[in-house]
């Protein structure tokens, strides 16, 4: 069922992003296709392999 | 606290989320609207071959649907573009690598490009200064930045026949279009903003339109109508938009019956420091007086 068909995010680009509200490095999880970032609380989605840096678009990660 | 409160408040101008909103529907159609953004790229290019240089890796910053990737720049000077916009459907559009990214809010590295350029977004960043100095941290030392934004003149006719429309019929005015930087603001920014050798100069574009209407349309198209935060919530009175395409007319109509509006275009550019960039001397620092200096410039004279 795996959806693998979704164009992953260029690892160049991977190599320059950090996250837009801390500067923090970020956490490539592949499987939700998300950017983590874990200083901010935040994960940012990428869509069809455009990464989308945007706080107001991001996911607040829920504190477990 | 409150006083944060109102300091926020009074430094934000553009509605950021509203602006997006308008970059989103222009996406589609954005190419039938973008005759300023290939004129300023065009700029951006004769810039480039004037500097002799290469820049493996490349920012084009709020580029629309990727106005560097879509120009002829110098072929060889340029290696690896990566495109932002602050509209996720703007970049959707474009290709090669790309995300989507807020110029207030960088999420690139300090030291990730050679070159940045930004063509006709920058305009609509509340803290101009703080989106240069973080332009500036993610250039390489002794990286390029060139810029392009709307300058105080554009749009001067439409400013003016919309106010006295206003003033006429609703007997108030409330701004509708935006703001902009003047020219002789940006050298002194850039070099705030930590750049050296700053540049700046202005184009001045004169458009023609069958008339202010038409002149509206265009802007829409190409993302850029009014999204002040004080702006009036009320859509402007179809009455008043009337008026004001009449005064526009009667003001600034051409002898063919069209009308002309301005655009000036502020271009910027700068370099992050380096050791090797020319620079002026510690005062004190002369090896010779200048009285010296001045009688031996004076001797061949005589001769």
């Amino acid at each position: 069922m795996a959806d693998t068909r979704a164009p992953e995010v260029d690892p160049k680009l991977l190599e320059i992003l950090v996250c837009p509200v801390t500067k923090t490095t970020l956490r490539y999880d592949r499987e939700r296709q998300e950017l983590i970032s874990d200083k901010a609380r935040l994960a940012f989605p990428i869509r069809d392999g455009i990464p989308i840096m945007l706080a107001d678009e991001a996911r607040p990660l829920d504190d477990e | 606290m409150m006083r944060a409160m109102q300091k926020a408040s009074t430094m934000l101008i553009f509605d950021r989320k509203l602006h997006a909103q308008r970059r989103a529907r222009a996406a589609a159609g954005f190419e039938a609207h973008d005759f300023l953004l290939r004129r300023v790229v065009e700029e951006f290019a004769d810039r480039l071959m004037a500097v002799n240089r290469n820049f493996p890796l490349a920012l084009d910053l709020g580029s629309h649907v990727g106005a560097l990737t879509h120009a002829e720049l110098p072929t060889g000077k340029i290696g690896t573009v990566v495109a932002t916009d602050l509209s996720p459907a703007m970049v959707a559009r474009g290709k090669g690598l790309r995300l989507a990214a807020d110029e207030e809010h960088l999420p690139f590295h300090d030291g990730s490009f050679d070159l940045i350029a930004s063509a006709l977004s920058l305009h609509w960043t509340n803290d101009l200064p703080g989106a240069l100095i973080q332009i500036r941290r993610a250039l390489v030392p002794d990286g390029l930045f060139l810029g392009a934004i709307f300058g105080g003149d554009t749009l001067t006719e439409l400013r003016q026949s919309l106010t006295e429309a206003e003033i006429e019929l609703e007997g108030g005015l409330s701004p509708r279009v935006s703001p902009f930087v003047e020219l002789r603001d940006m050298g002194s920014l850039l070099q705030r903003a930590g750049f050296a050798l700053p540049v700046v100069d202005a184009d001045r574009i004169r458009v023609r339109y069958a008339n202010a209407l038409k002149l509206m349309a265009e802007l829409r198209g190409m993302g850029e109508t009014n999204a002040l935060i004080e702006r009036r919530r009320t859509p402007l009175r179809r009455g008043t938009l009337i008026r004001a395409a009449e005064i526009y007319q009667q003001k600034f109509g051409l002898p063919d019956g069209r009308v002309q509006a301005t655009f000036e275009i502020i271009f910027m550019t700068g370099w992050s420091p380096h050791e090797s960039q020319q620079k002026p001397l510690k005062p004190g620092s002369a090896k010779m007086r200048l009285a010296e200096a001045l009688r031996s410039n004076a001797k061949p004279q005589r001769d």
